[in-house]
Parts: C-alpha cells; structure tokens; sequence
C-alpha cells in the first residue's frame, strides 16, 4: 500500500499543477485580447478630442475612473479594457498602473529613449495603462508614444498599452497544489489608421 | 516432511497475498488514475476551446465594430453575419459543439433591435432555450445617452459622453463538449465544460 499511498497524493499534486498552467494560459491569453482592443480603440475617438468635465468610466470592484481632461481615446481604450477584461476576475490581483500616459520615445543614435509620463490628472490605480497623445484645450500639444523603429528617423505616433497582474489560486481548489503564484503582463500596440475621422 | 509440506505451501500462499494486494491496489488507483487523465485530457481541451474563443471573439468585436452601416445606428449588427465570420475558426477547436447565433428575426428576418435583444447571463440560460453543448454568438449594442441642453455652469456635450460612439459587445457563452460523452458524467450533462467569453469595444467612426 506505500506505493499507492505516494503515488495518490503525486498524481494529484501533477493534474492541480497541469490544470493550473493551463489557467494560465488561457487568462494571458485573454488580457493579451483585452489589451490589443484596448490600444485599437483609441482610434476610435475623434480625435484630440478631451473628455468635458465630470466624465467617469469604468473600474473593478465599484471603483470608478475619473477621466475629465483626458483624451478620450484614452476613456475608450479604458472602457474596452474593463469591458472584455470580465472573466477569471476572481483570480487576478491587478498591479496599479496609471491610466494615461504621454511622451514616451523609443529612440534612435540622436534621440534618446524616454520613458512615458503620467498625463496630468490620470488615474494611478488603474489596471490598464495607454500611452496616448493628444492636443489639450489650449491648442497645448501632448505628444503620444514615438516609435522610432517603425518610422525612422521622425517616429511613428503609436498606442501603447499594458496591463499586468498576477494569478492567485488560494481561493479555489487548485490551491491544494499550486505553490506559486504567475504574474502575467500583456503590452499592445496599435497603428493610427489612414482612414481615421 | 511436514516441514517440507510448510515450504510448498506458504511461498504460494505469499504469492496469492501479494496478487490480492495488487488487486486491491489496482481498484483503488486505477477509477483515480483514469480520473486523472481524463481531467488532464478535458483541462487540455478547455484550454484549446478558450484560446479558440478569445481570439474568435476578439476578431469578432473588430468586425462588429465596424460592420453597422452608420455608427450612430441604433441597432447591433446582424449577430448571424458576425457567427459566420468567426465559426470556421471555432469550429476546428470546438468539435463535437453547436455553434449558433443568439438572435431573434423580426418580421423582414433581420435580427431584431437592440432593445429587444439581450444576451443571455449564464451558459446554463444558452441550455435551456438551445440544449446541451450548445454555444451561442450574441452581439449588443450599448448606444450612450441622448444628448441634451447642457445647466448653465456645465459645457456641452452634456450629460459628459453623450457623443461617445456607440459600444459593441460579442459574447460566446453555453456549454462546450468534453471528452466525456452525454450521459456518463455526473448529472444530466456530463462532463459539460461551461465557458463564457466577451469582448468589447466601440464601434469605429470614418472620415466621411
């Protein structure tokens, strides 16, 4: 009976384990979609256009996003990120992000790779984060993310996206199993389309 | 010879222990042990059919997207033209399921309006109107508030968002079929697996 004693808790401990990887793949794969539609739905916004005063979306957990002076390209790849990002929420802890960013450069030999700052009233709690451009009210030009690789040597104004978080199993039955605890990352980016209103 | 007799006798009585004892092992491992590959087989499967699912989806939500005819229209677009443009892709991961498209006609056969049109919830609400392993497409579309005269200390667009583009949402949603056929799983199901995945987005606006 030893053997079937180890061999029982062994076998169970591989199938937790098995199940677990493919949980996770199956989440990454799903805050890559979320990601992805997120980055291309900027595009759908007019654009340089600004939320007015008093415009909210969306959050987990009965968290709402205050976007009044954001673009709103960066509200419309907010709500389609909340929007597909609906299942396995249970299971993500989200890592905080802020919602929008500028300025971001991905550099070459005369121009020097800069990390993107906050957008001035952006959220610092979100779980998703675009990098977006936008021309604020005063005609003040904020510029976006400038990919250099894409179009060299002025730059490419593209739309970046990421999010990350990491997968807890303590609260389901997996947990009996699984020690460890993945964190997955997702970064999108989208192109400015030619036909774009 | 009675010594003799005891050295025949117990090596074989040894022998038929130990066969007992493997037996009794190999009823006890083996229901788990089958258990075990099964759910490895079903976990691998469902991982497949979810990853089949969330690129459908996601490809779906572009189509939606820009699929209406006006992007100030008030109505989803045909939840029929958006299954078939994803099904060649869910079928080949989803064998043995029914894929159909969550859609009401109207009298012109259209699917019918958004206001009449809603999703349904739960995969079990796709079983019960549609049978066992069973997913449905459905396409909604969420139109912002009507736009009105802004209070004297509020700007226009009043209320904020009111000229937002319409949102999309496509959801696959009902019970996809495991490896374990009708009838031999626990309950009238089986080993059913349920599976819910939705994009969103808005729909597109073109230069005109």
């Amino acid at each position: 009976m030893l053997e079937t004693a180890l061999v029982i808790p062994i076998l169970l401990f591989l199938i937790c384990n098995f199940i677990a990887v493919m949980v996770q793949v199956t989440v990454q794969q799903q805050l890559n979609s979320a990601t992805a539609l997120a980055a291309q739905s900027r595009f759908q916004a007019p654009e340089n256009a600004v939320d007015p005063a008093g415009a909210r979306c969306c959050g987990v957990q009965g968290v709402t996003l205050v976007t009044a002076g954001l673009p709103t390209g960066c509200r419309y790849a907010a709500e389609t990120f909340y929007g597909t990002m609906t299942a396995y929420a249970d299971l993500l802890r989200w890592q905080a992000a802020t919602l929008c960013t500028s300025g971001g450069d991905s550099g070459n030999e005369t121009n020097p790779r800069l990390e993107p700052v906050a957008y001035p009233g952006s959220p610092a709690q979100a779980e998703v984060s675009c990098d977006i451009g936008s021309i604020k009210a005063g005609g003040v030009v904020v510029p976006g993310y400038v990919d250099r690789t894409l179009d060299p040597p002025s730059g490419l104004d593209v739309v970046t996206c990421t999010a990350a978080a990491s997968l807890n199993f303590a609260n389901t039955p997996l947990a009996w199993g699984v020690f460890w605890t993945p964190t997955l990352h997702a970064q999108a980016e989208a192109l400015p389309p030619p036909f774009r209103q | 010879m009675g010594g003799d007799d005891e050295g025949v006798v117990r090596p074989r009585r040894a022998h038929r222990q130990r066969r007992g004892q493997a037996m009794v092992e190999f009823a006890v491992v083996l229901p788990l042990f089958l258990f075990c590959l099964i759910g490895a087989l079903d976990a691998g499967l469902w991982a497949v059919q979810s990853s089949a699912e969330v690129s459908a989806v996601e490809q779906a939500a572009m189509i939606a997207s820009s699929a209406g005819s006006s992007p100030l229209s008030e109505t989803a677009p045909d939840a029929r033209a958006i299954t078939l443009a994803i099904s060649g892709r869910l079928r080949t991961a989803m064998f043995g399921t029914t894929i159909e498209s969550w859609c009401t006609t109207d009298a012109s056969g259209a699917c019918a309006p958004d206001s009449t049109q809603h999703c349904p919830s739960t995969p079990a609400e796709v079983q019960a109107a549609d049978g066992p392993r069973v997913v449905v497409v459905c396409v909604s579309e969420a139109d912002p508030p009507a736009c009105t005269t802004p209070p004297s200390a509020q700007a226009a667009p009043f209320p904020p968002g009111c000229d937002d583009s319409p949102m999309i949402s496509v959801r696959v949603i009902g019970f996809v079929a495991s490896l374990v056929p009708p009838g031999f799983g626990p309950g009238a199901r089986g080993f059913e697996l349920p599976t819910d995945i939705s994009a969103t987005t808005h729909t597109l606006r073109f230069a005109p």
